[in-house]
């Protein structure tokens, strides 16, 4: 022992001969080798998400077409000719092949589509050696005019195909259908795989309040939608909001090119541009080319020549720089909840505590659905039993007095609503048909000079905030209530108030809704019939519809939404009337807290 | 009877392309100028790398070292990027296939064997696509063979045409179940440049599945990779010759140091020694180079006391000799004067013997002294311009009696102009005299030609008889000390066997050279060649050793230098 620590070194020594040093050798490489592997354990490190997740950059399916083969029959041509009209590449170069002279059809980037149920039917008529007619019969479900927008139009359509025989024995088809023209025939899923729906921007006629026009654009190439985009922008707003809203790009205004660098997009302009407002066009490229999560900054150039906005800060613009011309309105985060206290008396609810306070101490029960204007003077609502709508003045502490009474028996007041000029809506309905009316600030209320939808029976309408759009639900046929999105055109006595085109059908039957950003409704409804009243999320441009937290929440009545806020619904149970929100608003799936006593929430926006 | 043809011109225009070809020269004058100075210099550089790698042993190392490390890194690599590609590609086309496999397993499941399937494939295709995310990871193409009038479903810009034809006929000839990839170049519609990539393939039914990988990012990681092996590669190959030159420079800086030692030794300073460091064997060269000098230096220096001794001894006797020999000189002349007056007329050719030996031996005194100053060094040169010619035309003029009674007849060949030289009159003289006496002497009674001439820096003058000439070997021994081309000569005339010593002594002196060119039955002839300027040095003679159309095949054997 004593002699072993005596003389470590000589230990050491030792140990190191034979097969120790062959040990330690090992374990050297072994360290050694140890650093080219990959690692097993470390820190933590957390990752950002990816910034935006939106429809454009989701992969997409292309159709493959078949040329033309060498035996086809008349009917393989013109059946080949209708699959491959399907395959935008290349400017359709596959489908020319199938006629007679290529030039002759020209459908451009953006054709007009006639959109079928499904294949049509070819028959054969008039047979001839050289020259046979093939007639298609089929149903068609609508159009997409050359400007983007789908119209619903159900009609039986029969078209004739003059189909020859060429110079090598090929048949190719010689004429087109004259019914038809340069419009191409699609069926639905071919038009589902090409077309998606893009926001175009065009300004409210304020000119400061953007609003959206989803359009249908054919995704042909991933690379060229920023140029396809920015063309449709400039081309000007599909046919639903032509005459109402206005584009800041003057007439004649051409693309000249659009280059990207890295994330920095080249927006180069022809001359015509000159005369326009560089930063409201600035604003509506801005606003249409956000969805694309290429382009984080980009240039605008006319004619060559840079253009310097917002106020000379630098040419590069980015999509923050134009978030004041919202469609949503300026950006604030004070917003002004109200309900209907426990007590029946319309009050203020704080959004951090949750308390109803009242402001309206008068009349307690008197006034149910309120809706408070834009500077909070006034308040609208309906007598309990819908008949009477009635308005308030806040300020002087006022006892809610009748408007208007329904004149049908059966008739009732869809809940107001105030739009951002401070103008009261509101429609008259009974079952089969129905009557918007306005009231402008200070003035009576009137009856519009067109209302779409007055052979239908509304049960609520929520003006966007734009001051264009219309959001209504309409009872479509028997137990049926459907969204539907409108536009208001026109000014001073001829308002017009229609196009309501259906938002969404996923959704069975809706009840409320409330405009929680430009592009989503919030609603009240059920998926399919039976199932339970639930708050959904419901983009208005088509894409699919999202439950909105979790949790019980009893029954379901009203709904009140507002952008970078909580979503406020009114619940009724057998005992008593709930105000809930989610515990934690900007987390979609946070749990429903139903504790304020209160209902019939409402946003003043 | 036709008529001749008109007279064709038949020289074309010559004048057009002259100017051309002036400006064309005008345009590649300069070029060429550039051209040629770039060679120049490159042949220069190259010639210089070239001496240095031959001088410098620690170059020619470095510079191998260099040049192997290079092949073997530049193979290492090659192997090592061969296998990281391997195993990158095994484990891209393992994951590959393994989402092939769960692509088809889908599919099957979306699309089943049902016929109407137009629009079930579309929908699976982006299904199989759409798990990949945006990322770009992979592209499916789907088929379904049974289609008429489509050829499938292809994802994001791909181009069907992107799926090689090879792969198709692999897979249409296949059952189901089959699967194969193959690597091709993937195909965008748009502006997108197309790419290599992974495409694999498998059939279920008669659905076609293809995926298709770019390999952009394996790309990527191959291409970092390599740069850092070949960085790698290019500090290992520069480390490795660092550390041989700093190898070699250990061992190259002592083998330096001994040569340079070496060199001063052999430049006779003997007292140089190397530094010993240490106690490796470059320690033991030093010491035995030191060793090996000292004896040198001992045994040179004992070499060169004993011969001053016989310097001094020589010189002494000789001047030992001068007086006693006085004495006898003027005994022998009071002889000589008073021989007929003896009766016994032996006793008169004993005086006449005695007389001819004593000059004999006072001239042999004097060479011998002359001889002794010039091994000590004492002999200097007294040196003014002269005219060679007149020089040559003295000596000639002193020797032309003997030549006469030899039956020799002397011819010169002096050029017209002075050959003006700076040289000591006393010993040019002495020198032309031994040359012309010897000439005279072996000259067996034929003509001697005696020629001078001059260039820039030097003059030389030719002696040339036609006697015996000299045996191989002798042109070089006809300088030594007491040397006899046949020694059984009788000594008749006054040579004393020093004379050319002296001579070549006397040409050294001058900086000089003397040589000697001879064969037998052709004679022989002797140069004298001496610099311009006194104590310039010599490089060339005016006159030829060897005289013009004698011995031409025969290499000469006296090409000696006075210096040697």
């Amino acid at each position: 022992m004593r002699r072993c620590l005596g003389s470590p070194v000589r230990w050491w020594g030792n140990a190191l001969k034979g097969p120790a040093a062959v040990v330690t050798a090992a374990a050297l490489t072994l360290c050694a080798s140890g650093c080219a592997a990959m690692p097993g354990g470390g820190r933590v490190t957390s990752v950002k998400a990816q910034e935006r997740s939106e429809q454009a950059d989701e992969s997409y399916v292309r159709l493959i077409p078949v040329a033309p083969q060498n035996n086809w029959s008349p009917r393989d041509i013109v059946s080949g000719f209708l699959s491959a009209s399907a395959s935008f590449d290349d400017d359709h170069k596959v489908a020319k092949e199938y006629l007679a002279n290529a030039n002759s059809w020209r459908p451009g980037p953006r054709p007009s589509i006639a959109v079928f149920a499904d294949r049509p039917d070819l028959r054969l008529i008039g047979t001839g050696d050289d020259q046979v007619t093939i007639r298609l019969i089929g149903t068609q479900l609508g159009i997409i005019t050359t400007d983007g927008q789908y119209t619903a139009l159900q009609k039986n359509v029969q078209a004739d195909y003059q189909v020859t025989r060429n110079a090598q024995h090929q048949w190719r088809i010689s004429a087109l259908p004259d019914a038809l023209g340069q419009t191409m025939l699609l069926n639905k899923s071919d038009v589902e795989q090409v077309f998606r729906t893009f926001n175009l921007y065009y300004f409210a006629p304020d000119k400061h309040t953007l609003v959206p026009n989803g359009v249908f654009l054919p995704l042909v190439n991933r690379e060229d939608l920023p140029q396809r985009l920015v063309q449709a922008v400039i081309a000007g707003p599909s046919s639903w909001l032509r005459g109402t809203v206005w584009s800041a790009f003057p007439r004649g205004t051409k693309l000249v090119g659009l280059s990207l660098d890295k994330d920095v997009a080249t927006v180069d302009l022809s001359k015509e541009a000159a005369s326009g407002n560089v930063n409201q066009m600035s604003a509506q490229l801005a606003w249409s080319l956000g969805p694309l999560s290429e382009i984080k900054q980009w240039r605008l150039r006319i004619e060559g020549r840079g253009v310097v906005t917002p106020d000379g800060k630098s040419d590069v613009q980015t999509f923050s720089d134009w978030q004041a011309y919202s469609p949503d309105g300026p950006a604030s985060s004070d917003h002004r909840a109200y309900t209907i206290g426990a007590a029946g008396h319309l009050s203020t609810l704080n959004l951090n505590s949750f308390i109803p306070m009242p402001v309206v101490t008068n009349a307690p029960g008197r006034m149910v659905r309120p809706a408070v204007s834009p500077d909070q003077h006034e308040a609208a609502g309906l007598s309990p039993d819908g008949k009477q709508l009635l308005i308030a003045d806040i300020t002087s502490n006022g006892v809610p007095r009748a408007l208007r009474t329904a004149k049908d028996p059966e008739g009732r007041f869809t809940p107001p609503c105030w739009d951002r000029q401070g103008t009261l809506w509101t429609v008259e309905t009974s079952p089969g048909k129905s009557m918007l009316w306005k009231r402008e600030r200070g003035k009576t209320l009137k009856p519009v000079w067109h209302w779409g939808l007055d052979g239908r029976e509304i049960y609520a309408l929520q003006v966007a905030r734009d001051g264009v759009r219309v959001a209504v639900v309409a009872k479509i046929d028997e137990n049926r209530k459907q969204v539907q999105l409108g536009r208001i055109a026109g000014s001073g006595d001829r308002i017009d108030v229609g196009s309501f085109v259906p938002v969404s059908s996923e959704l069975a039957e809706t009840d409320d809704l409330s405009w929680r950003d430009y592009n989503t409704l919030a609603v009240l409804g059920r998926k399919t019939r039976g199932t339970q009243v639930l708050p959904y999320l419901m983009p208005v441009d088509g894409s699919a519809v999202t439950s909105l937290g979790v949790g019980s929440l009893g029954e379901p009545v009203s709904i009140a939404a507002v952008p970078g806020g909580p979503v406020l619904i009114g619940t009724k149970s057998s005992s008593e009337r709930l105000v809930c929100h989610q515990s934690s608003f900007r987390d979609r799936d946070s749990e429903w807290a139903c504790s304020v006593a209160g209902s019939d929430p409402t946003y003043a926006n | 009877m036709t008529p001749p043809a008109p007279a064709a011109p038949a020289v074309p225009p010559a004048v057009v392309p002259a100017p051309a070809g002036r400006i064309r020269r005008v345009v590649w004058w300069p070029v060429r100028r550039w051209l040629g100075r770039g060679q120049r210099v490159a042949r220069r550089v190259a010639s210089a790398a070239y001496a240095r790698w031959r001088r410098s042993i620690q170059v020619r190392v470095v510079t191998s070292t260099l040049f192997i490390s290079a092949i073997v890194v530049a193979i290492l690599g090659f192997f090592l990027m061969q296998q990281i590609t391997t195993a990158l590609m095994d484990g891209k086309t393992k994951a590959a296939l393994a989402q092939l496999d769960e692509g088809l397993g889908s599919l099957q499941r979306d699309v089943g064997v049902s016929n109407d399937s137009g629009d079930r494939l579309r929908s699976a295709a982006n299904g199989l696509k759409s798990r990949s995310g945006p990322s770009g990871l992979y592209e499916v193409y789907v088929r379904d063979t049974t289609q008429t009038y489509i050829d499938g479903y292809a994802t994001n810009e791909l181009r069907a045409q992107s799926v090689p034809q090879r792969l198709r006929d692999e897979l249409r000839s296949g059952t189901t179940g089959t699967r194969a990839y193959t690597y091709g170049k993937l195909s965008y519609i748009g502006h997108r440049p197309s790419e290599r990539g992974l495409i694999v393939a498998g059939k279920t039914s008669h659905y076609e599945v293809y995926y298709l990988f770019p390999l952009v990012q394996e790309q990527h990681t191959l291409t970092i990779v390599s740069r850092s092996l070949a960085g790698v590669g290019i500090v290992l190959v520069l480390l490795l010759a660092a550390i041989a030159s700093l190898v070699t420079r250990q061992v190259v800086i002592p083998v330096r140091l001994a040569a340079q030692g070496a060199q001063r030794l052999a430049a006779g300073r003997l007292e140089e020694r190397m530094r010993v460091r240490g106690e490796d064997d470059l320690a033991r060269l030093a010491r035995s180079f030191n060793d090996m000098a000292a004896n040198l230096q001992e045994k040179i220096r004992e070499l060169e006391d004993l011969s001053q001794v016989q310097r001094q001894f020589v010189s002494d006797v000789s001047h030992e000799l001068r007086t006693p020999l006085t004495t006898i000189r003027i005994a022998g002349d009071m002889l000589y004067d008073h021989r007929d007056t003896f009766d016994d007329p032996a006793v008169g050719r004993s005086a006449e013997l005695l007389q001819s030996q004593l000059e004999r031996f006072e001239s042999l005194l004097a060479d011998l002294l002359e001889i002794s100053r010039h091994d000590a060094g004492a002999a200097t040169l007294d040196a003014e311009s002269l005219d060679m010619r007149d020089l040559v035309l003295r000596t000639v003029g002193d020797v032309q009696g003997l030549a006469e009674r030899k039956g020799s007849k002397i011819v010169l060949q002096l050029p017209g102009e002075p050959c003006m030289a700076e040289v000591d009159r006393r010993r040019v003289e002495r020198i032309l005299r031994n040359l012309l006496v010897n000439a005279v002497e072996h000259g067996e009674g034929e003509d001697i030609v005696v020629s001078v001439a001059a260039d820039r820096d030097a003059v030389a003058v030719t002696v040339r008889d036609h006697g015996v000439g000299l045996k191989p070997g002798e042109g070089q021994m006809v300088f030594d000390r007491f040397w006899r081309a046949d020694p059984a000569r009788a000594r008749t005339t006054g040579g004393t066997g020093l004379g050319l010593s002296i001579s070549k002594e006397d040409a050294q002196l001058h900086g000089g050279w003397l040589q000697a060119w001879g064969e037998p039955a052709q004679g022989s002839q002797f140069r004298l060649s001496l610099p311009r300027t006194a104590g310039a040095e010599l490089r060339g003679s005016p006159l030829p050793l060897v005289p013009p159309g004698a011995g031409g095949s025969r290499l000469l054997f006296a090409e000696l230098e006075a210096g040697d």
